[in-house]
């Protein structure tokens, strides 16, 4: 009896993960027919995974954010706010490394502020972050007067070969990156202590405080790692592009929140794996590429996105019924 | 008031002396003497609002006293957080079993005191194998300590919380209201844990309502009322009837 209720528990993690693998690969093999095999291009696949890697990096960070309890909706804002930063210091002519690590500063102290708030004042992540995301960016409209800004990427060839390189002139670096994260942040999260902590926080945040956990500074820690992705992203963004715009970011947070519903983390908190993150985000970055190539207005974007979270939401539902209903 | 046991001076395990607490105007505790032996089981029974509840959570960490003095096998204690209780070898085992019910057995038993090897990379064969040795222990046999919290029984989740307890070295163990909310055999099967406890040297502080519960299980009871004690009576001196009638009248004090 209780053997079939266990094996009904394992499968249905390995189920979660394999489904989101199934649609992932659905989805790819839909725009590659419906787009005459440009979605498959050795072109397409090498902008779909420079372009979107850097969605999905940041995306990684909010995923275990969520298995934590916690949102953060100031990601584009904290994104554009960095950007901001390190152009300016590239125009100084601050050694770009450095320049580099200054900006990874500033995103972890605006992560540090998000935790400090939500913990300490005891705000719900959803408000406090959503009057940062306005903060930031208003921030840097202001300093920035909405204008672009140039980046000159010959100052620093090897910044630009790290960030936006092509290993073995194929693979894109941001790739790399994005598994790089995404390998670290998994083996944080499922084998050391302090993924325990997280997920304990998610779960249930009581247990963890009277088992001694210190939920606050977990959930903060969490909020830094956000503010650190974005950083890096941000820099990498500016290099690929040449160029600083206020409109970086736009959209990050709730396509960023989709990511990781798709890829299995509940919005309660205590749930989610890093595998499932990464897939999910890799799907949101698939559908928005698939969709271009598909040659389809990007208005339909949203539309699509909106379709795949419900029905991911829905499937996790009835996912979650049938393994109640049978236990 | 002290308990009549004839003459015998005996250590005793915890010692509180004189507990005071108040929440604004309300005084919930109104200076308190309470006092458990080793390898006591310790009923501590009261209708609501006796402060029951506030004085576990006093001894506890969660709460600190206004006024009053912590002994702790005799020594005197200073008690501000729940990391000092289980210092001490105070454990409580909550209500809401203080369980994650989407982690595993393993991961729950654990949970803040992650065995690790380098880095802080959890151990996580230790773990496993040290949480099967535990819930053995108590005469509890699951199949793997991967299961999900939410995949158990309310009997079961009892289980691995007293489990978690009896991993640890407690000294002694606060139960506040096990049985509630599980059915019979559920609740006779915490019962059981409980007495594996007495098994080891463990003192236990059972707070319930339900005195068929604890009747059999405890060696003395401490009934409470309004925030003050009003009875400390050893098993065989008393009955459940003359329990429920305490908790139900209680002497008024002038």
């Amino acid at each position: 009896m209780r053997d079939s209720k266990l094996r009904l528990a394992r499968s249905f993690f390995a189920y979660r993960s394999a489904s989101i693998l199934l649609v992932f690969i659905g989805l790819v093999v839909f725009f590659a027919v419906f787009s005459q095999y440009r979605f498959i291009s050795p072109a397409n696949i090498k902008v779909l995974l420079a372009f979107g890697s850097e969605f999905t990096i940041v995306a990684l960070g909010i995923g275990l954010l969520m298995v934590c309890g916690e949102f953060d909706l100031s990601v584009g804002s904290i994104l554009v706010f960095c950007s901001f930063i390190f152009i300016r210091l590239f125009e100084m002519g601050v050694n770009l490394f450095l320049a580099g690590f200054i900006t990874l500063g500033a995103g972890a102290l605006v992560g540090f502020l998000n935790g400090l708030i939500t913990t300490k004042a005891r705000i719900p992540s959803f408000i406090t972050t959503l009057g940062t995301m306005m903060l930031w960016r208003g921030v840097t409209l202001l300093l920035s007067l909405g204008r672009t800004r140039p980046f000159d990427t010959e100052v620093s060839p090897l910044l630009g070969s790290i960030l936006t390189g092509k290993i073995g002139g194929v693979i894109p670096a941001q790739a790399i990156w994005f598994g790089a994260f995404g390998l670290v942040l998994g083996l944080v999260l499922h084998l050391h202590k302090f993924g325990n902590w997280v997920y304990a926080t998610g779960d249930n945040k009581e247990a963890a405080r009277a088992m001694g956990i210190n939920t606050d500074r977990t959930k903060t820690i969490c909020f830094m790692i956000v503010g650190i992705l974005c950083a890096f992203v941000a820099v990498m963004q500016i290099v690929r592009v040449s160029t600083f715009s206020s409109r970086a970011g736009d959209g990050w947070e709730l396509k960023a929140i989709a990511a990781s519903v798709v890829g299995g983390t509940s919005l309660m908190g205590g749930i989610g794996s890093m595998v499932g993150i990464f897939l999910g985000a890799l799907t949101i970055s698939a559908i928005e590429n698939g969709l271009v190539v598909m040659r389809i207005s990007y208005f339909w974007t949203y539309i699509v996105f909106g379709l795949v979270i419900i029905s991911s939401v829905l499937f996790g539902l009835y996912l979650e019924r049938k393994r109640l209903g049978r236990g | 008031m002290t308990s009549s046991r004839g003459g015998k001076e005996e250590r005793s395990l915890v010692r509180m002396v004189g507990i005071e607490k108040s929440f604004g105007k309300v005084q919930a505790l109104k200076g308190l003497d309470f006092e458990v032996r080793p390898s006591e089981v310790v009923g501590l029974v009261g209708d609501n609002g006796a402060g029951k509840s506030t004085l576990i959570k006093v001894l506890s960490g969660y709460h600190l006293a206004d006024k009053g003095e912590i002994y702790f096998e005799e020594k005197k204690v200073s008690i501000t957080s729940s990391l000092d209780a289980r210092k001490l070898g105070i454990e409580t085992v909550y209500q809401e079993q203080a369980l994650a019910p989407n982690m595993s057995i393993s991961r729950n038993i654990f949970m803040g005191r992650e065995p690790a090897k380098s880095l802080g990379f959890m151990d996580k064969k230790s773990m496993d194998r040290r949480s099967m040795e535990a819930l053995e222990s108590m005469g509890l046999h699951l199949r793997s300590a991967d299961a999900l919290i939410a995949m158990l029984s309310g009997g079961e989740r009892q289980g691995v919380a007293i489990a978690r307890v009896l991993h640890f070295k407690a000294k002694l163990v606060i139960l506040d209201e096990p049985t509630i909310a599980l059915s019979v055999k559920e609740a006779q099967q915490v019962l059981e844990f409980i007495k594996q406890l007495g098994k080891e040297g463990i003192s236990v502080i059972f707070i319930t309502h339900n005195l068929y519960h604890v009747f059999p299980s405890a060696d003395r009871f401490v009934v409470l009322a309004r925030g003050e004690k009003i009875a400390d009576v050893e098993k065989k001196d008393t009955s459940v009837d003359e329990l429920v009638e305490l908790i139900i009248k209680p002497p008024s004090h002038n």
